[in-house]
């Protein structure tokens, strides 16, 4: 492992880009904040509480998920993944680096949910420590099938949209603004496949807005392994 | 860390294969390597990205084996990977980043600690001239800049071996002649690969010619024209030649008969690498 890399990697990649090109921060925001805004109005403010929650998760899942057409991109047009094979770095180092930088871009959005969830009362010190656990396992996860997804994509041409659709289909049908309680269970175990699913069960049960399902926990974690396990078997770092 | 410049390496490649299914990448090569510069020149899909991605241990051979310096590039990776620098075909910068950002980025990749590897990078982008533009967002920079970028990473390595893949595809006239420049201050051994016979025999002085998967001809550059020895080039559009490519009639006569054949309208021209092409290309097709 080269921490250092990782870091080096991060802030560049991750920081500076906040740094330098700033729409990135205003589209991540964009999806999350105007859902806020329809559940508010729909709900007439009922709800108000599982978009603040579902936001942070979805600022996680959304930027990591769609961070494939940045991985598949730089591998296959910018060819900044063959410069690194040559090099002391393995491939996690590579991909924790990129997942590090991914969470950069999400930062802007979290502090935006942080101040609203204050103003709302919802945190305490315990379910702040634990959504925070929550995030990290579904940033790990969906990170690792970003790279799943951009390891498997061909051609440049079908990066961006590939990544765009699953980051919506894995972000947007989950639980994450609405009750997972609204959801029949069978639903609730096949949308389970997306780590935000779990992470937003999980979440909503810990801030008290629904029962807590602590299988979901078991589901997070392993997710996270057995992503993480297919994510460096498909990574194309030696090719054969 | 430091990495150490052995003076030129030597590369051993012996009945090298890559087949991508039913197409033969490589179809048995066997080349020893000693140059300072050499470069490997052909066709595109002559096999060329593909030997220089199996000797930069980017991808695995189908049969054969290669040794650089005596360490084997599929078994030898660890060595092989702090020893080398290996510049990907069409690299670009990533946009975002610096060109300071990139080199010192890349060094710290290859198991420097920050200080040398900023000190490192100030130094190599100092020789490269490219100072003001250190600081500079990559997509900021000119194609010629952005090529140059990669070259810096290998200078401020210091690498024994340095693997570029074609590396002024796509520049201006400019832009080459300031990556060729570069890539002659670069230490230790190199290895290009190029389509471009005027930059093989620029700065090459060992030429590898590939065509389909195999190697035609090797040797330093007087070496391999040394069959043109007193000829010149005689083209002509009515075809009519020994060789016919893209509608041009090309013959080879001794430079005694260019005034006769000047006068009936053809074209005469100085041997070049693009000649051995020519030559060999044709007697592959007939």
């Amino acid at each position: 492992m080269n921490p250092k890399f990782i870091a080096a990697m991060s802030w560049y990649y991750g920081f500076s880009t906040l740094k330098r090109s700033y729409s990135y921060v205003i589209v991540s925001l964009m999806m999350p904040l105007t859902i806020l805004f329809i559940v508010y109005i729909i709900s007439h403010g009922a709800i108000i509480e599982y978009a603040v929650l579902g936001g942070f998760i979805i600022m996680i899942a959304s930027n990591s998920l769609s961070s494939a057409g940045d991985a598949a991109f730089m591998r296959l047009q910018l060819r900044i993944q063959d410069l690194f094979v040559d090099t002391s770095i393995t491939p996690m180092d590579y991909m924790l680096a990129l997942t590090i930088s991914y969470a950069a871009f999400a930062l802007p959005g979290l502090a935006i949910f942080a101040v609203m969830g204050i103003v709302l009362k919802m945190f305490t010190i315990l379910n702040v420590l634990l959504l925070i656990a929550i995030l990290i396992m579904l940033l790990v996860s969906s990170s690792a099938i970003s790279f799943i997804i951009s390891s498997r994509v061909k051609h440049v041409r079908n990066v961006w949209g590939i990544s765009a659709i699953i980051s919506t289909l894995l972000t947007m049908i989950p639980p994450t603004f609405y009750p997972y309680t609204y959801l029949p269970k069978i639903a609730l175990y096949i949308l389970a496949l997306s780590p935000a699913t779990p992470a937003a069960v999980l979440a909503q049960g810990y801030f008290g807005l629904a029962p807590k399902m602590l299988s979901m926990l078991g589901v997070l974690m392993a997710e996270v392994v057995i992503y993480m396990v297919i994510a460096r078997y498909f990574v194309r770092w030696r090719e054969s | 860390m430091l990495n150490v410049i052995c003076g030129d390496s030597m590369i051993r490649i012996k009945g090298l294969k890559k087949d991508y299914g039913k197409v033969h990448a490589l179809k048995g090569i066997d080349l020893t390597l000693k140059g300072r510069i050499t470069a490997i020149i052909g066709r595109n899909g002559a096999g060329k990205t593909t030997l220089m991605r199996i000797l930069s241990t980017q991808l695995m051979p189908t049969e054969g084996t290669a040794e650089i310096d005596g360490h084997d590039v599929i078994k030898d990776t660890g060595w092989l990977r702090k020893t080398i620098v290996s510049i990907p075909q069409e690299a670009s910068p990533i946009s975002v980043l610096t060109p300071y950002e990139q080199i010192k980025l890349y060094l710290i990749a290859k198991g420097m600690d920050a200080r040398s590897a900023s000190e490192r990078t100030k130094r190599a982008l100092k020789v490269m001239s490219m100072s003001d533009a250190a600081n500079m967002p990559a997509d900021e920079l000119s194609g010629g800049m952005k090529r140059k970028v990669f070259v810096a990473m290998a200078l401020a390595y210091n690498s024994a071996i340095t693997f570029m893949d074609e590396p002024t595809t796509g520049l201006d006239p400019i832009s080459r002649l300031e990556v060729w420049s570069a890539i002659k201050k670069l230490n230790g051994s190199v290895i290009i690969t190029t389509h471009y016979m005027e930059e093989a025999q620029d700065l090459a002085d060992d030429v590898v010619m590939v065509e389909s998967g195999k190697v035609l001809e090797h040797g330093s550059v007087k070496d391999l024209l040394s069959k043109f020895n007193g000829k010149i080039r005689i083209e002509s559009t009515s075809r009519r030649g020994a060789y016919n490519v893209g509608g041009l009639g090309i013959s080879y006569v001794g430079v005694g008969k260019a005034d006769a054949y000047l006068k009936k309208g053809y074209t005469a021209r100085q041997i070049t690498l693009e000649d051995l092409f020519i030559v060999n290309g044709v007697y592959l097709e007939s």
